[in-house]
This record gives structure tokens, sequence and C-alpha cells, in this order.
């Protein structure tokens, strides 16, 4: 529970920051940092780095746009209550597919065959027509009015986004204390062992992949609403390796990590076009992260975590 | 799971023919044995006579190449090991894999919700669990009950192979395999191991692979010699160590006990 604190200094932005800072700085740092948490819960729980929360965010979006108010006439508009569970709903059941089609591969077999369902999913939604709009995809996509709140106001996205992402946090947190959390960390430990004590292992795959989809998921609603359109780039290739980049830079050890690792991505590709052109933002990116994974495997959050307890040590033999 | 045979008559354990194969290598060729339930049997052999194989075989770590393998009278030779697991077989390893992410404490949790049910719940465990009691009971069995909060990472290899058993121990197994129980434990510690496994209830089906002949002979009743991933002898243990092709296995240098 006390790292979900970490998400508490976000609260404190509205205080200070315009609604530039508000939404596109922190807001989408929070959102792209629910959608990596999805990677980071199953890099460090199930040990196993997956490609694919792009695409299982996306499933959740395309529901929203589908379902939703969109300016392209597909689909067709049901409430939002029933929309935004359906979307979860259906997220949520990409994970379970995409568990069942990855549960006996690690390592690097697990990166392929998530990435081969990531681009197999972007393929699809540009040639189909019926439910995606091929590669125009939906625009003008709207978040909804809720009891007199626009969520579409800077103020209440903002806490809509704080919200969730604390209660995502809070979910991983407590979720791998359960029975099924500590069975999918015995299984990232021991796989054979798992099975030794009486437990099937494809279930405990399938439902942390389940659960990686809902939080992707979650990530993917606010991120449509953000965009305000979805279309295949939404669930390319570029997006895929952003939300890898994201998680990696921030530590795949610990949940934070995806939100640390959000933050400095989106600093990053806000402000660095100031000084590069937008051309050489990969080559900056791709720099960071060779100097993250040569210099700080763990992360940002690998590297505060080591730096605090250096400073800790330090004070306490200073009292000496 | 309805059964058709009458469980008194039934062995606790019996195979017909058992093989194992690695490529064209038989590293256990050929095995028949039954074991009465309440046993203790003790498997001896020099390194790479197969017994480690041979419990991979009997618990579906590994499948059989070769033979049959009934359990209380049920066929199991196809059973997937979660199964057989829950149907009341229960090993250790010889090498210890644990879940080196948890404490001793979420292990034997583990351990036990994993036969009697009860992993699959998603909301944070409350701290008067059943299964959390259990498990701080297989903990004292183990003699581990002052580390419950530890890193299984953390732990020695004696304290390792303690939570092995304890593991094994969950929600009463009818058969249980140790796979050198003893190995890398200190002198002080195995007298402790010997009378845990003499203390267990009597209607334990044991069988016991191990190094230590101190350890073997005096918690057996009955040993069962492989070679060459052969069965080479059986008998009681007076007939063992009297017998002259055990003799020669071991003196063969093959084996330094
Ligand atoms: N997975 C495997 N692949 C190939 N060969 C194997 C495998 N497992 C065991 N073997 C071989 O099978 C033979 C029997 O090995 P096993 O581990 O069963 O012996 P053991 O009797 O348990 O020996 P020890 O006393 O050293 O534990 C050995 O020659 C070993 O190299
Ligand atoms: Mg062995």
């Amino acid at each position: 529970m006390k790292s979900a604190l970490f998400i508490l200094p976000f609260a404190l932005v509205p205080f200070f920051a315009n609604d530039f800072w508000l939404v596109q700085i922190f807001g989408r740092a929070l959102i792209l940092g629910v959608i990596a948490l999805s990677l980071t819960f199953l890099a460090a729980y199930l040990g196993v780095v997956s490609f694919a929360q792009a695409t299982m965010a996306g499933v959740s979006g395309y529901t929203v746009a589908y379902f939703g108010p969109n300016s392209v006439d597909v689909g067709r508009e049901l409430p939002f209550y029933v929309v935004l569970p359906l979307a979860i709903i259906m997220a949520t059941l990409s994970g379970v597919i995409i568990g069942l089609i990855a549960r006996r591969s690690q390592g690097i077999y697990a990166i392929m065959i998530t990435l081969a369902v990531g681009v197999a999913f972007f393929y699809f939604t540009r040639q189909n027509y019926t439910y995606f709009n091929g590669w125009t995809g939906f625009s003008g996509i709207r978040a909804p009015e809720i009891a007199g709140t626009n969520l579409r106001d800077p103020l209440p996205f903002y806490l809509l986004i704080i919200s969730v992402a604390m209660l995502c946090l809070m979910l991983v947190n407590g979720f791998i204390k359960s029975p099924l959390g500590l069975t999918i960390q015995a299984v990232r430990d021991a796989p054979k062992r798992v099975l030794a004590i009486g437990i099937p292992t494809t279930p405990v795959i399938v439902s942390a992949y389940a659960i990686a989809g809902f939080i992707a998921g979650s990530g993917g609603i606010l991120n449509v609403w953000y965009q305000e359109r979805i279309s295949s780039f939404s669930v390319g290739l570029g997006p895929i390796v952003d939300i890898l980049v994201i998680a990696v830079i921030g530590g795949l050890k610990h949940p934070i990590g995806a939100f640390i690792g959000a933050l400095a991505f989106v600093l990053l590709d806000t402000f660095a076009v100031d000084f590069i052109d937008r051309e050489r933002f990969n080559t900056l990116i791709g720099l960071v992260l060779l100097a993250i994974i040569m210099g700080a495997p763990d992360g940002l959050h690998g590297l505060a975590k080591s730096w605090l307890a250096r400073f800790k040590k330090r004070v306490a033999e200073n009292q000496v | 799971m309805p059964i058709s045979h009458d469980h008194k008559t039934a062995n606790a354990l019996e195979i017909q023919g058992v093989g194992r194969r690695f490529g064209g290598f038989w590293a256990v060729k050929d095995v028949s044995l039954s074991v009465r339930p309440g046993e203790r049997r003790a498997v001896l052999g020099p390194n790479g006579a197969g017994k480690t194989t041979l419990f991979n075989v009997l618990t579906g770590d590994l499948v059989a190449s070769a033979g049959t393998i009934r359990m209380d009278g049920a066929d199991v030779t196809q059973t997937p090991m979660h199964k057989r697991i829950k149907g009341g077989l229960r090993r250790t390893y010889q090498h210890a894999h644990l879940f080196d992410g948890l404490t001793i404490r979420e292990t034997l949790f583990l351990a036990v919700s994993g036969v009697a049910g009860g992993w699959q719940r998603f909301l944070p465990l409350k701290p008067n669990d059943d299964a959390i009691g259990k498990a701080e009971n297989l903990a004292g069995m183990a003699g581990l009950s002052s580390d419950l909060d530890r890193e299984v990472a953390n732990l020695s290899h004696g304290q390792r192979r303690q939570l092995e058993i304890g593991m094994a121990l969950a929600e009463t197994p009818k058969m249980l395999l140790l796979d050198e129980p003893a190995a890398g434990l200190s002198p002080s510690e195995r007298p402790r191991l010997a009378e845990l496994l003499l203390s267990l209830p009597k209607d334990i089906t044991i069988v016991l692979i191990e190094h230590d002949m101190d350890i073997a002979l005096r918690t057996s009743d009955s040993v069962s010699v492989l070679h060459n991933g052969r069965l080479l002898a059986e008998g009681s243990p007076e007939n063992i160590m009297s017998n002259e092709a055990v003799h020669n296995v071991y003196m063969g240098g093959a084996h330094g006990h």
C-alpha cells in the first residue's frame, strides 16, 4: 500500500500547474504509467516481458470509440455506464487470450509471441472497416459528462486519471499478497515446483495476463479520451515500443517504476523537441534507454532506491 | 474420482516395467516394484543409478517412456503431476528449488492451499486464515518457526532442505517421496531429520532416497537398490547389507560412502 502514496504528490499538481502541465504532462504521464504498469506487473511478478500492452489498451480504446460518441459514422452509441465496463471486460478478455497464446513462453520467446500478437492486431485494425474503420480509425471521441461534471474539462479529467492510477497501483499492491498473487510469483520463481504442490500453472499464468489486460484496459480508456481518436497507429509498433521503453526506464522490478518512467518519457517527449528536431527524438530515447540498461539495470526506480539507501547509511554514520 | 478397486488390497505404489529414456540412453530401465501402504522403503544406489529419474517419473515431473504406474490401485501413468499431488502424493527435490521471492510462511501457505484448494482467491489474506494456521504448524514440524517471515532467497542451505520437507508434509500426504533429504545437512541436523521421519503418522507411505546409510536403514523397513537404471536387489535392510552384488556396486568406487 505504501507505494500508492507515490501518486499523492501528483494530487498537488492542480494547485500550481496550468492546464498544459496538468493534462499534457502529468495527466499523460499517469495514463502512460497505468498502461506501462500492466507490463511492469507481468515483468515483476510473473517474470515475463510482454509486448502486448498497447494492444490490450487498444482493445478498450476501440470499444469506447465504437460504442461511444465519435465523428466517423461507425459503431453504435451506448450509454457510458455500459460502455466502460464493456471496454474493461474486452481488455481483460484480450489479456486472457494473449495469456493462453503465450502461456508456455518465457524470455525472448514471450517477447516474440506477444509482439506477434500486437503486430497481427495492428494489421487487423488497418484492414477491418466494419469495427475498426481501417487505418483512419475513429476521431472525435469524447469523454462523457457524468452528474454535471464534464470529464473533458482539464481538472475533472486529471482527477479521474489520478484516481485510476492510484486504484491500479493499490490493486497491484493488494493483489500480489493474495493467494493468487503469491501463486503468480511462485510460477515466476519455479514453475515446475508449483505443479509439485498441486497447482496447475496455466490458469495462474492466464489470470496474470487477465489482470494485465484489466490494467492496460483502464489506461486505454483514459488514453482514448486524452487523444480523442484511435487508429491502427495507436496499436502499432511505435506505441508498443514506447510502453516498453517507459517500463524499462522506470524499472521493471517495482510497480511505481512504470510511473517514474512515464514521467521521464513524457518530459523528454515534450521538451526534447526544443533542443533537437523531431526526427532525432528516437535517437535520444534510444541513448537514454542504453544509458539506463548499462548504468542502472533496475531503472530510475532502482537508481533512486540505491541513492536513498546510500543517503540513509551516510546519515546513520554521521549520527554515530 | 470413482475408482473401481478395493483399497484394502491395493498397493500404495505398484510399478511395472517402468523406464525413462534420454535420447538413446535409458536412465531407468524395466523397473518393477510394489510398496505396501504405510511401508517405509529406502532406495539406494550409486550416483547416476537413476534414483532421481525414477522419482521424476513417479511424480510426473517426467513422463515414463515405458511401463505403468499405479498408486492406490489407480493407473496414474498419464496423470499430470498436479493431479497426482492432489491425490495424496508429495515429494521433495534433491536440489531444492523453491519460491525465492516468497517468505517461508507464504510458501507453506501455498503448499497447503495447493492441495486443499484456495490458491485461486484474489482478495488479500486475512491473518486468521485457516491455511495460514496450517502453514505455521508445518513450519513448526520442519523446525522453521522462528523464521516465518524470512524471504526464501535468504535461507541457509539447511533451512531450504527443511522447507522442502515442510512443503511436502502439507495436508498429510498419503505417499511421500524424499530425495536425499539429509544431503547438505550438518551432522547435528541429521538425527533431527531421522526423528522427524520416524515421528510421521504410520499410515504415510514413504519412499526415501538417501546416501546416509544410518538414516536410510534406521527409518526404513525395506530397501531397493538401483544400479545403471535397473533394480539390482530388494529386501530387508539386513538382507541388503549382506548382499554380495550390492557390496560390489558400492565397493566399485562409484560411491564414496
Ligand atoms: N534430464 C536429463 N537429461 C539427460 N540425462 C539425464 C537427465 N536426468 C538424468 N540424466 C541422466 O540419467 C542418469 C541417472 O540420473 P539420476 O539423476 O536419476 O541419478 P541418481 O541416482 O539420482 O544420482 P545421484 O545419486 O547423483 O543423485 C545419469 O546418468 C544422468 O546423467
Ligand atoms: Mg539423484
